[in-house]
């Protein structure tokens, strides 16, 4: 097999359309920047999907828990040891994903004898001072997307995820249409909900519809909400302490979006 | 650096064991003989650290003096450590040692909480800093590394405030109301005792303020008979660190305060 070219790229192929299909049904995970920091934001119906990494860098993720968890530890062990071996200030969610978590995906998914990691990876880094947030996408195979401010690509202040294409699609394309750098908590958490749920529409929508209209996302919201824990959590710029991650309690994130 | 311990899926669980697998652990000097005959307990922790409870949690305080020897290497030290929201960690002894393994410490309660998704039970991280001591023993008998901490904390779930002081090999025992470490403790063990039992209320009785003023002048009386405790400096200004945890969180008194306090409270 190994010898052969074209069974190799046949190879990579039907694992790629595996991995989407093992994929498909991971529920969005919205992270968007508003005036006093991050705000991650999903809802789940078993497991937790929102984690914290280190003093500046949470991750949403879906896929398979044992290849999350792992992934999810990794992150923690290098961002830790960075940490302690210089200072919290060197560790870099770019330098994480680009130089020690990119190369094992990439690796684990063209090795097609061995597993690839089934998940894919939302991360953020709460931007030191002025400097812009940064939001990553880190899939199956290594490849990276994040949020621009480079190579002609406009700044977003955003980061999704989802199970499909096109859920991530138009939870990014309702959110390019919404300024909310200025927002308070409160209308950030509302924001994050409705775009969760219209990418929550676009997983089980047929075709790659246009965005649904603002009431029928509103609707979906409601009936979901009834159904499943809510999960959310900051990135605060003005933490008292070093560690800027706070998770959420489900009762302060019902009251706000009530 | 090697591999990440995580993406094998059977690395190490703890942070210490984390920084043996990338070789970032301190280690003891492999070929340097082990002096027994003189019992390395008896080295003078040359600073004085004190904590004890008042009527709303506890408060840690430490002078600011570093000595090497008779040698005053550095007034402005600062030998009380905020290791978590909630936490505090005092040392007495070899600066280089107690610094790491206040860093130790403090990434071992973050790196617990990241992965296990859980905040450290208080015992945990009391044995966390006892398993340090133990780990630091080659140091200790070389006589390079002898570190005598306290470390103090409020206890969320009990939602009292809590005690610890140390030996250097790591045994560990909770105060009832005070603990001093250092060369100075005697003096300063002997100013507490005798305000907790004789003086108009006892040590957890005490205001804020008024627990604060004792902690100076307990740190003031140290240094009158021990030449490697700073006390206050008043020429210079230099005010022993003092810090408070309440259930609200960790509290530093900012030098201007400590000033106040200290001069409209002395003996004309």
């Amino acid at each position: 097999m190994h010898e052969e070219p074209f069974r190799w790229v046949e190879a990579i192929a039907n694992r790629r359309e595996y991995v989407e299909d093992q994929l498909a049904p991971g529920s969005p995970i919205v992270a968007l920047g508003y005036r006093d920091g991050i705000l991650l934001f999903t809802l789940s119906r078993e497991r937790q999907k929102i984690f914290e990494i280190y003093d500046r860098i949470a991750l949403g993720g879906i896929g398979h828990p044992g290849d999350l968890e792992r992934l999810r530890l990794t992150a923690i062990e290098l961002a830790s040891t960075e940490g302690f071996a210089r200072s919290a200030d060197d560790v870099a969610l770019r330098r994480l994903a680009n130089y020690s978590l990119s190369p094992a995906l990439k690796a684990a998914f063209e090795q097609i004898y061995g597993p690839p990691f089934l998940a894919r990876l939302l991360f953020t880094e709460l931007g030191r001072g002025d400097a812009p947030n940064l939001f990553l996408r880190l899939d199956y195979d290594g490849s990276i997307r994040t949020n621009g401010g480079s190579f002609g690509k406009t700044f977003e202040d955003f980061g999704v995820i989802a199970g499909k294409p096109q859920a991530i699609a138009q939870m990014e394309s309702s959110l390019r249409e919404h300024k909310h750098s200025e927002l308070s908590f409160a209308e950030a958490l509302r924001l994050a909900a409705r775009t969760w749920s219209i990418g929550h529409l676009a997983l089980s929508a047929e075709s790659d519809a246009i965005v649904p209209a603002a009431a029928r996302a509103e609707d979906h919201l409601r009936e979901q909400l009834a159904h499943a824990s809510v999960e959310a959590a900051i990135l605060e710029k003005n933490a008292p302490l070093p560690a800027t991650f706070r998770a959420l309690a489900e009762d302060e994130v019902r009251t706000a979006l009530a | 650096m090697n591999t990440p311990a995580a993406l094998s899926g059977n690395g190490p669980a703890d942070f210490p064991g984390i920084l043996r697998h990338h070789g970032l652990a301190p280690e003891p000097p492999a070929h340097t003989p082990v002096t027994s005959h003189q019992s390395p307990v008896t080295q003078t922790h040359a600073t004085t650290i004190l904590a004890f409870k008042f009527a709303d949690g506890v408060l840690v305080a430490g002078d600011r003096r570093a000595t090497a020897g008779n040698v005053i290497m550095y007034d402005r030290a600062d030998k009380v450590l905020e290791i978590d929201r909630h936490s505090l960690m005092a040392i007495a002894g070899v600066p280089a040692t107690a610094w790491e393994m206040a860093r130790v410490l403090e990434h071992s309660f973050h790196f617990f909480r990241r992965t296990q998704l859980a905040e450290m039970s208080l015992e945990g991280k009391v044995r966390a800093l006892s398993k340090l001591l133990r780990d630091n023993l080659g140091f200790v008998l070389q006589g390079v590394g002898v570190v005598v901490p306290i470390f103090a904390t409020f206890d969320a779930a009990a939602q009292i405030p809590r005690v610890y002081f140390y030996d250097p090999m790591g045994a560990q025992f909770e105060a009832a109301d005070f603990a001093a470490t250092g060369s100075g403790s005697p003096a300063v063990r002997a100013v507490l005792h005798h305000e907790n039992t004789y003086a108009r209320k006892p040590l957890r009785k005490l205001k804020a303020s008024e627990a604060v003023l004792l902690a100076l002048r307990a740190l003031d009386t140290a240094a009158e008979s021990d030449s490697a405790t700073g006390g206050v400096d008043r020429r210079a200004r230099v005010f022993p660190i003092v810090k408070l945890i309440t259930s609200k969180g960790i509290e530093t008194l900012p030098d201007a305060k400590l000033a106040k306090l200290f001069k409209s409270n002395l003996t004309d």
